[in-house]
């Protein structure tokens, strides 16, 4: 009884301490960020979606850091699955028996429109909310739901893996490019006076790269996960 | 503070109604015991902190949200409860109801292996003397603190063999539906206790 009083006093305090520090807020405020990125945005990067714009051209070295950081967690998910016995029946374990048919069937009417949602998401990431990473997690719900529908699918961790890295490097690649027409490095490839048709080429060609890989990495996670225990 | 909230508008009290939601969540999610449900109300907690997201407009982060927070942690969620599949059995018996001749070939072994191969489980027999030291009175925070799933005792004034487990585990119910034509075998099912109890 006494763990319980605490534990509502604490979350009491908790509650108390969040709502000062919103009313604390409105002094910290101030808004030179918002006016700048409202004003250039655009012009500078070609992208309706002012977050994509920070994302991918303002802030593009912090993004690679996040999309490593996927990298380096799913490394350590395969790392933790990993067994020394080679297991001599590594299916998948949905049952067929334990699956709802009504759960089946809607998921193969509803697997298509979530894999088009999601392309739509990742390739008009400059125009509309969204992007790589948000396209890329719808793909891989897709990719999941997948399993439910085909219980026996067999799929190699390794080379989808492999392919991850390798379009973390082609992000890599891409987002050094501007060294050999800016002068900078991780920004837009074209000139910074270019018309915003031309940019959102790069922007595309990002947000398609990294759409991919948070697909393929979530993909080797819940794949890693569905083999375990097997 | 009157005018303060006579000048909110029908958004704003949507947001308000939304985190009080978000809080009473958060807490249902700490104090039940259902895995099921459980999950439910985990996509539920991100659903209505995407909603939010949405009404601070932030469609960006709220897309990620639902993406994320109320399909793929479920679904692993869904996937991680499945995949338990082992059976551990504690057995403190110590006589010839589970191993016989030093071979598992008595009735109880013969029992829970039908029982376990039935529902697609691996079945593991433990007699680690340290757990089976413990009194009676323990046997009740075994269940709960350690994974092991099912405790077999001898009642000595009776001589029936009981068998104890967690009432919110779903294959006790199964047990005891299956032991109940045996004559010699009782189960008992120890209820939940609150959070802190």
């Amino acid at each position: 009884m006494s763990r319980k009083i605490i534990l509502l006093t604490l979350l009491g305090t908790l509650f108390v301490v969040f709502t000062m520090s919103m009313i604390e807020l409105e002094t910290l405020y101030n808004d030179y960020g918002k006016l700048y990125f409202l004003e250039n945005g655009f012009a500078d990067t070609g992208s309706r979606n002012l977050v994509t714009a920070i994302l991918l051209d303002y802030r593009l070295f912090d993004s690679l850091f996040e999309a490593g950081i996927l990298l380096i967690a799913v490394s350590g998910v395969i790392w933790i699955s990993k067994h020394d016995i080679e297991e001599k029946n590594a299916q998948f374990m949905i049952d067929k028996y334990k699956t709802p048919d009504l759960f089946v069937t809607f998921s193969r009417l509803v697997y298509p429109l979530m894999l088009t949602f999601g392309f739509y998401v990742i390739i008009n990431g400059h125009l509309s909310p969204g992007g790589g990473f948000q396209g890329g997690a719808i793909v891989a719900t897709a990719i999941l739901i997948l399993y439910y529908i085909d219980a026996d699918k067999e799929t190699n961790i390794g080379l989808i893996v492999t392919v991850e890295k390798i379009i973390y490097l082609l992000i890599i690649v891409l987002a050094s490019l501007s060294i050999f027409t800016r002068g900078t490095f991780f920004t837009n490839f074209f000139a910074l006076d270019a018309s915003p048709d031309t940019k959102a080429i790069y922007l595309v060609l990002l947000n398609v790269l990294i759409g991919f890989k948070v697909a393929l990495g979530l993909w080797t996670i819940f794949t890693a996960f569905l083999k375990e225990g097997r | 503070m009157l005018n303060y909230i006579t000048d909110l508008s029908l958004i704003d009290y949507t947001a308000y109604a939304l985190q009080f939601l978000l809080i009473f969540i958060a807490i249902a999610i700490v104090l039940h015991k259902n895995n099921g449900t459980i999950i439910i109300l985990i996509a539920s907690f991100s659903l209505v902190t995407a909603s939010l997201y949405v009404i601070n407009n932030a469609p960006d982060v709220a897309i990620a949200e639902v993406a994320i927070g109320s399909a793929i942690i479920p679904l692993i969620y869904v996937i991680s409860i499945s995949r338990q599949r082992e059976f551990i059995v504690l057995d403190k018996a110590m006589d010839d109801f589970i191993i016989s001749d030093n071979q598992f070939t008595g009735v109880g072994y013969v029992l829970l292996k039908r029982f376990s191969d039935f529902y697609h489980l691996e079945l593991n027999i433990t007699n680690d003397p340290l757990l089976c030291r413990l009194g009676e009175g323990k046997d009740q925070i075994l269940c709960e603190e350690t994974n092991v799933d099912l405790i077999v005792t001898k009642d000595p004034t009776t001589n029936e063999y009981v068998l104890k487990g967690k009432a919110s585990n779903i294959l006790m119910q199964k047990l005891e539906q299956m032991t109940k034509d045996y004559h010699n075998i009782k189960v008992i099912k120890f209820k939940d206790r609150d959070f802190g109890e």
